[in-house]
């Protein structure tokens, strides 16, 4: 419990610490420090048009935070979630428009199935070379990240290309692949529910089944596991291609739920996002929930200060840099002192 | 070395040093003190402070209270050069030499000065002589990846006292040797003291204080509890202070009952090593119900390599092993501790601790395989109702929810051999297979580990029992297999035990049949 409260009052001081040095980066740009936080807390929260843009955010980030929490957990640095999002949305779009003249409702969850599917098929190739080959997973899933934007960028210019929209976008998905709205008014997409489910099950098979003891046990200490009669092999293979199961999910939602297809930039950075997330959250879903709610506030405010303050966008970035700066601050700081 | 003072000159004392990590207090007002010309043994159990203590001496950590004076005036020592500075050198128990370099070029590292050849080859002229004087055979050309650990134990000393020490620590030297090399190194280090140098000497081998020592301090729970002198005392009053109370000695081995039961064979079994070489060549033995063997041998002589082919964890390149009477020479480890086969690994960090998960998680792990019920699900809460008869009976410090790496390194391996024995517990083959196991414990917790192995022959099971501890093997094993350069050159019956022709058979001295 005390321990719950000092992680707590850790993030409190390094989002003070943070918001201190964002007020000082305003006023350094003869911005006005108020208006600027009234506008960044608003935008994100005060309006339901804006918490919904903010529940929309969290949705990729939550869902790359457990992608690579979930490898964490089994020692492993999954660096290819963006690779991965493309690969379920290029999975989810593929099926959805060779299925165009289906009008049955069930295409969506289908589409969702197949671009789950999609981001593991792609995440088995780093999982199976490094579980038998021993091949650095971290190389392999970063350079299919580059496999899988030109791929993204032939197929949105390419074959499923909207003719009429002149850029890298494919056409629109046909109606009964697209995931319900949460709110339309609003703007908001159920996404966040499969999000939110998935951040659950993480957590069970982590922490209730024996499948994920023998994960935390690996990566705990590979050996250890080895020796104790966990087949590693199998267990390092599994858990790098769950991680690219909830990375494709992110990456299929974004197509049946936001963007009705798929789109060269359909994230934009969220992999990478997804590091710092699991990282912040110490790869635990609780954690992971929380600091993706924390980055998708930061992105939607920051984004709107672009507009009504008259901040660059880079703004943002310099926030959640000053912001993870301070919590490793912080930690490195306890950990010192210990 | 600076002229030989006389022998009762203090040269070094410790007053009243502490030191806390956290909430745990590793020294409380430590302290003793050295002549001039004297060996020094600081003797104690395991997490009694003994290392804490002279890490505090050579700068390694700094005290939170207390002084130390050299030659009667106060020192100020806050990093390792002002240790060096002050002549105080010390070998630690895991050596810190460069495994490339040549034994030569690790004892003059940063002692070079300019990078001239000439310097060098003086230096190199320089470092022969003291080897020579103080009876070191050592290749000094040679890398030290290529020198046997008794060898690289000379290094570390010619190390030391060639940057001119007057006080050196040796931090438990004669783990890693036979007796042979032991008795040697203990020679060597009273030439080095009858011409001045005063050695602290840690260790918890009592005979070694008393047959080699002038005068022992006795650490416990990060106090010093006394110094005596070693001609004046006796093992069982070194023991009693020690640990404070008295401890039974270790049951010998179980009468052993015939029975023909094999529960390993082992036959002519290859392991393939680095380089193309067999690290283990045609090794054939068996184990049988109720049966402790013993494999002795100096490290590196194939031990780990034959261990790791028994367990599952190393493939084979010949032969075959069979556990019960069906050959598991293919079969995956997990299959093999099914069948009941429990490894207490050497390398306990290494290959047997998860640090940062629960006491009770290290001990469902391997277990959690062969549990019955349950299934898929993980109940924590059980999992650590079911650690709690463990933790009582092993007398593990800690709890069930404790992190197992803030334990020290008794109680972790009190979890490895609870672990193992559940393991073997639950196949119909039960066979142990110890790799070091009382390496580096104190005396209770060793006297606890063998009681629990004895045990484990006692209930008709099987212990392999691979030590560098010679005394151990004795004492424990009804047979003794000798391994020399990965092949068993000898298979001694209990009444042939002799610890100085085993050791002559560990250093190849007589490769017989």
């Amino acid at each position: 419990m005390r321990n719950a409260l000092a992680e707590i009052a850790k993030y409190a001081f390094a989002f003070a610490v943070a918001a201190l040095a964002g007020a000082v980066l305003v006023a350094v740009m003869r911005g006005d420090v108020l208006g600027a936080y009234r506008t960044f807390v608003w935008s994100s929260l005060g309006t339901a048009g804006g918490f919904a843009q903010t529940l929309n955010k969290m949705c990729p980030l939550l869902l790359g935070g457990l992608a690579v929490g979930l490898a964490l957990r089994g020692g492993y640095f999954n660096i290819g979630v963006d690779g991965q999002i493309y690969a379920g949305a290029i999975a989810a779009t593929g099926v959805a428009l060779a299925l165009e003249t289906v009008a049955n409702p069930a295409l969506a969850p289908f589409a969702v199935v197949v671009g789950v599917l999609g981001g593991a098929a792609f995440a088995a190739i780093p999982a199976v070379l490094r579980a038998w080959w021993s091949v650095n997973e971290i190389f392999v899933t970063v350079m299919l990240n580059f496999v899988a934007v030109f791929l993204t960028e032939y197929l949105t210019t390419g074959p499923w290309n909207d003719v009429m929209a002149g850029e890298a976008i494919t056409r629109l998905i046909p109606d009964a692949a697209k995931l319900p709205m949460l709110s339309v008014r609003a703007g908001s997409h159920v996404g966040i529910f499969l999000a939110l489910a998935s951040a659950v099950l993480v957590w069970l098979v982590l922490e209730r089944t024996r499948w994920g003891f023998e994960v935390r046990a690996l990566g705990d200490n590979e050996r250890a596991a080895r020796v104790a009669g966990i087949r590693t092999a199998w267990v390092t293979a599994a858990v790098l291609v769950a991680s690219g199961a909830l990375a494709g999910l992110a990456g299929a939602i974004e197509v049946t739920a936001l963007h009705h297809r798929l789109i060269l930039g359909l994230t934009p950075g969220y992999g990478i996002m997804a590091i710092l997330i699991a990282v912040l959250g110490k790869a635990r879903p609780l954690g992971i929930l929380a600091a993706s709610f924390a980055m998708a506030i930061l992105l939607v405010g920051s984004d709107s200060l672009q507009r009504s303050v008259g901040l660059p966008a880079s703004a943002a970035l310099v926030f959640q840099a000053l912001i993870v700066l301070s919590v490793l601050f912080v930690d490195a700081k306890r950990s010192v002192r210990a | 070395m600076s002229g030989p003072p006389t022998r009762s000159t203090e040269r070094l004392r410790l007053e009243a040093i502490s030191k806390r990590f956290g909430a745990t207090i590793a020294l409380a007002e430590a302290g003793f003190e050295v002549r001039a010309g004297e060996i020094h043994a600081l003797l104690g159990e395991n997490g009694a402070g003994k290392t804490t203590l002279m890490n505090v001496l050579s700068g390694l950590y700094h005290a939170d209270a207390g002084r130390i004076w050299l030659d009667g005036r106060p020192a100020e020592i806050a990093e390792p050069r002002d240790a060096i500075r002050h002549r105080i050198g010390m070998v630690h128990q895991h050596f810190e030499l460069i495994p490339p370099l040549t034994a030569l070029e690790n004892v003059i590292i940063g002692q070079e000065g300019s990078t001239l050849l000439l310097r060098r080859e003086r230096q190199a002229r320089g470092v022969a002589a003291l080897a020579a004087r103080f009876g070191f055979e050592v290749d000094l050309r040679a890398p030290v990846a290529a020198l046997g650990l008794a060898d690289q134990q000379k290094v570390e000393i010619l190390k030391a006292i060639f940057r001119g020490v007057d006080i050196l620590i040796l931090d438990e030297p004669t783990t890693v040797l036979t007796p042979q090399e032991a008795d040697a190194l203990l020679r060597t280090l009273r030439t080095m003291a009858s011409e001045g140098l005063s050695v602290v000497f840690i260790s918890h081998k009592i005979h070694e204080v008393l047959g080699h020592c002038d005068r022992a301090t006795v650490m416990r729970a990060g106090r010093s509890v006394g110094t005596v002198d070693a001609s004046a005392t006796t093992e069982q009053a070194l023991v009693e202070m020690m640990i404070g109370e008295r401890v039974a000695r270790t049951a010998a081995p179980a009468e052993r009952e015939v029975d023909d039961t094999v529960l390993l064979r082992v036959d002519d079994v290859t392991v393939a090593g680095r380089g193309g070489l067999p690290a283990v060549s045609h090794a054939r033995f068996s184990i049988g119900r109720g049966e402790v063997v013993g494999l002795a041998g100096v490290d590196g002589n194939g031990q780990r390599e034959l261990v790791e082919a028994i367990v599952g964890l190393r493939r084979v390149t010949g032969g075959r092993v069979e556990l019960g009477g069906r050959n598991v020479t293919t079969t995956a480890v997990g299959d093999r501790l099914a069948q009941g086969l429990a490894y207490i690994p050497e390398d306990r960090l290494g290959d047997g601790a998860l640090p940062s998960m629960s006491v009770a998680e290290n001990l469902f792990l391997g277990v959690h395989r062969l549990a019955r019920g349950g299934g898929l699900t993980y109940r924590p809460a059980a999992i650590r109702a079911g650690a709690a008869a463990p933790v009582r009976d092993y007398a593990i410090r800690g709890t069930a929810t404790t992190p197992l790496g803030m334990l020290s390194g008794g109680n972790i391996q009190k979890v490895l051999i609870a672990r193992a024995l559940a393991v073997a517990g639950h196949g119909d083959t039960p066979l142990v297979v110890a790799h070091n196991p009382t390496r580096g414990l104190d005396v209770r917790t060793t006297e606890f580990v063998r009681r629990c192995l004895v045990d484990v022959s006692r209930r008709r099971g099987g212990v392999f029992l691979v030590s560098s501890d010679l005394d151990e093997l004795m004492q424990l094993a009804h047979r003794i297999l000798v391994l020399f350069r990965g092949a068993i050159v000898a298979d001694l019956p209990s009444t042939a035990f002799d610890a100085y022709e085993i050791g002559r058979l560990m250093t190849g001295a007589a490769a017989r049949a």
